[in-house]
């Protein structure tokens, strides 16, 4: 048994070096948005991807908590408020899992470039800001696929908190009220998003992020994206993804 | 529920669900000793079953995360609050049934490990080998997981996997048996 699994990865990553290392065809960039939630991250993502298309890019968007199969089943535990940080992480663990599989890993595949607003950091920051241990919490999103390219968009909890809560009242899990018991969602916004800040900030260190100044103008940010992108996409392709691309082809048959 | 003297947690596990409920219930013996724990208390795979074919089919580890996100759930609401008020607990299945669906699957020891990191050591571990016809149509774990998945995971056929699971827990039960 153990035999034929073993045959199985190895023949998939021979499958992943070749394809990956191919010059003559265009290879998939991964691209990643990440920060707190009022960052303008989502505005810099779309801006973003006007650009790359006008320059030629096929380009593949993915968010956070978006898989058709996993959304509706987390959608639905939280409007009932019954998910406790293990249950979060591990659905949202899920989740993404998906989305690796059918949508980033075909796309990065097939020489797309994968806009991914948010990563598997979200998950991490919020998880440990829940106060679940990161090596558990990194270890359910193994095999890591790791980004090219994460922009981190970086603002302080007062700036998040201002921007969130201008328009609209804060959600249940995105105030962190299940850890931080505090009934005034603003109230408890600022103090989960100052942890979950915390933790982006570990995880801006470790991981090497570009961090962008998001309380710059919005055009700023942008042109700051622009120039780092055209300097990190000349990067060649990350010997680290062997691994999470071979897991997918042998266990899930890869290309349809 | 009745107190017993001492609260445990029974785990029995097993690919097939049939052979895994008759279990469960001569462990437990009287009712009045505790509860059953059953699979998918928190009908996340019930959702699952109903979700659009469009969205593609769950992989292995994907199924094992939410069977873990269930169990989590499992061990919140049922299992931890009936031994705190010092009752027995059947867990039907519990921790092995999922590790012997990945093994079969070909994922690694030490993932399956750490997912499941969360989840207390059992005072007794018993496993459910024999099939057992049930007059009920019951669908377990590795049974929903095979049905779902498209091609080969691992080079293996769905069939493959379900019987690979039934020998990884033979696997897991003669390692038990030694400790």
């Amino acid at each position: 048994m153990s035999h034929l699994n073993g045959s199985a990865l190895r023949l998939a990553r021979q499958r992943a070096r070749r394809h990956f290392s191919d010059t003559s065809r265009r290879r998939g960039l991964l691209v990643a948005f990440e920060g707190p939630d009022g960052s303008g991250k989502t505005t810099q993502r779309k801006l973003f991807k006007t650009w790359l298309k006008s320059e030629g890019y096929d380009v593949v968007t993915t968010k956070w908590n978006s898989s058709e199969l996993i959304k509706p089943i987390i959608k639905s535990r939280k409007a009932v408020r019954a998910l406790s940080p293990e249950e979060f992480s591990l659905l949202h663990g899920a989740d993404f899992r998906h989305r690796v599989e059918q949508t980033i890993l075909p796309a990065l595949w097939d020489g797309k470039l994968v806009i991914a607003d948010r990563f598997l950091f979200t998950g991490l920051a919020r998880d440990v800001a829940r106060g679940l241990d990161l090596d558990w919490v990194l270890k359910l999103y193994q095999p890591l696929l790791w980004p090219d390219l994460v922009f981190y968009f970086a603002v302080s909890p007062i700036t998040s908190g201002k921007r969130v809560t201008a328009t609209r009242l804060p959600n249940f899990y995105e105030a962190g009220q299940d850890v931080t018991h505090v009934e005034d969602p603003v109230e408890s916004y600022q103090h989960f998003i100052s942890r979950v800040i915390r933790e982006y900030e570990s995880l801006a260190l470790i991981f090497n992020f570009i961090t962008v100044d998001a309380e710059q103008s919005i055009g700023d940010q942008h042109r700051q994206i622009r120039e780092l992108f055209l300097e990190g996409q000349r990067r060649p392709w990350s010997a680290w993804n062997v691994d999470a691309v071979a897991d997918w082809l042998a266990r899930t048959g890869g290309p349809r | 529920m009745k107190r017993t003297a001492k609260p445990r947690l029974i785990a029995v596990d097993g690919t097939n669900a049939g052979a895994v409920l008759a279990m469960a219930r001569r462990a437990l013996g009287s009712p009045s000793r505790g509860g059953i724990s059953h699979w998918d208390a928190s009908g996340v795979f019930q959702d699952l079953a109903v979700a659009d074919d469009a969205a593609g089919p769950p992989s292995p580890r994907t199924l094992l995360l939410l069977y873990a996100a269930d169990l989590a759930f499992r061990l919140r609401w049922e299992i931890k609050p009936a031994l705190a008020e010092g009752n027995t607990v059947v867990a039907a299945p519990y921790v092995e049934t999922a590790v012997a669906f990945g093994r079969a699957s070909g994922i690694p020891a030490g993932w399956l490990e750490n997912l499941f990191k969360f989840a207390p050591r059992p005072t007794e571990l018993r496993f459910a080998h024999r099939a057992v016809k049930h007059g009920k149509n019951i669908e377990g774990f590795v049974g929903f997981g095979c049905a779902r998945m498209r091609g080969k995971p691992g080079g293996r056929t769905p069939k493959q996997i379900r019987s690979g699971a039934a020998v990884e827990l033979r696997k897991i039960a003669r390692r038990s048996s030694k400790r």
